[in-house]
């Protein structure tokens, strides 16, 4: 092996050299230094490539419920969503229906940061709502949040939005059709399924909160389109 | 070692994984990109592609290059959709600015502007050796190239950093 080949090969791959290479570096000094030269520089081009992954980059606001570590609870709703037990002042309809209320409380008590976010990037909140199919009238309800999560082996919008009364968790559910609303209070945590299109809307949030006006708001604002790849 | 066979014990583990390699994908995706609102998007694009295909996912040792490849062909697919455009090196350097931060060593700095400016052809492998640690063999397959010209891709990209950063001495080829 001449130096040039060493070269080609060094400055290929410094960190996994042949025998061959090896033995050359080490009767070579000058390709030795070369070496060094391309480990040290290696070293650099590794720091280099660490760019900060910021919090949006790993965001709050966008990512799926399954990447969210259930150890973190952030505000006060959260803890008491974790602390609440279904029994005593739950009003559950019976059946398949009290296990789908079930999940979609269970599902908001994986993700307290939604809660905590103040704001939703535009693009991500119309990637999320066009991914479930729906569409929201515009100026009708303020998006703090917006995330793509499976539920029930599906993908759904989970949104929450801003109100006057504080943050409302809204789950657009279009394969789960009702033919009635249903009512859900557990602890401090009140909301509705609500028959929307072709499935429903789960709308939660505070007890302390009015959701009949929200409720009627999101009612009216959710607009249903083809889901995207259908047809195909 | 194989994945959980199904159920909410596999989408534990798949959870796991992806927020284990989440960093890993962002950057990688940055570095395809060059922005970071871009890599963003396609880091939480390429992950619920990944959720919806989880069941393909067969072993925990694959899961890193199934999960780069997703990325990378979501890039493809929002570059081909999108028609980036195309913008000068030095544009996005100082778009970037605020993480080209100041905080950061002067030559690391030197040297990340310097990865900016690499052709895609030379950054892209660079960046699956040094920072996702790939073999040369790995990126070839990963790249659809042969391992030769990995090779020379990594070794080119190599020259133009040293000549880049004043490192290159006589002896260099150009």
């Amino acid at each position: 092996m001449n130096c040039l080949e060493f070269r080609r090969a060094a400055g290929a791959d410094p960190g996994h050299l042949t025998p061959e290479v090896t033995a050359h570096r080490d009767a070579c000094p000058a390709c030795a230094q070369y070496l060094r030269d391309l480990l040290i520089m290696d070293a650099t081009i590794r720091k280099a490539l660490q760019v900060p992954v910021s919090a949006t980059a790993v965001s709050t606001s966008t990512r799926p419920s399954w990447a969210v570590a259930p150890r973190q609870r952030w505000l006060a709703l959260a803890a008491s969503l974790v602390a609440g037990v279904l029994v005593g002042s739950v009003l559950w309809i019976g059946g398949p229906r009290a296990s789908l209320a079930r999940e979609v409380v269970e599902h908001a008590r994986q993700e307290p940061q939604s809660f905590a976010a103040t704001h939703a990037d535009p693009v991500i909140v119309d990637r999320v709502l066009r991914a479930g199919g729906i569409r929201l009238r515009p100026g009708a309800v303020d998006v703090t949040y917006a995330s793509s999560c499976p539920f029930r082996g599906r993908v759904v919008p989970h949104l929450v939005v801003r109100t006057e009364h504080g943050p409302v968790t809204v789950l657009v559910l279009r394969e789960e059709s009702l033919t009635r609303p249903i009512r859900v209070r557990e602890g401090e945590f009140r909301g509705s399924l609500v028959p929307a299109g072709p499935g429903s809307i789960a709308i939660f949030g505070d007890t302390r909160s009015d959701l009949s006006e929200i409720t009627a708001r999101l009612e009216t604002a959710v607009e249903w389109i083809e889901l995207p790849g259908a047809g195909q | 070692m194989n994945v959980p066979l199904a159920g909410k014990d596999r989408e534990r583990w798949f959870a796991r994984i992806c927020e284990e390699l989440r960093p890993d994908l962002f950057r990688f995706a940055f570095w395809l990109a060059r922005d970071r609102q871009v890599a963003e998007d396609v880091v939480q694009e390429s992950l619920l592609r990944a959720w919806r295909s989880r069941d393909s996912l067969e072993t925990q040792d694959s899961a890193r290059h199934w999960l780069l490849t997703i990325v990378r062909r979501e890039h493809a697919r929002r570059f081909e959709r999108k028609r980036l455009k195309t913008v000068q090196v030095d544009e996005l350097v100082n778009e970037e600015s605020p993480e080209l931060a100041v905080a950061e060593e002067g030559e690391v700095l030197d040297m990340r502007r310097a990865i900016m400016r690499l052709p895609d052809d030379y950054r892209e492998p660079l960046v699956l050796q040094v920072l996702i640690g790939q073999t040369t063999q790995e990126i070839a397959s990963q790249l659809g190239l042969t391992q030769g010209a990995v090779l020379t891709r990594l070794f080119r990209a190599r020259q133009r950093l040293r000549r880049e950063l004043g490192l290159g001495g006589p002896d260099d080829e150009d």
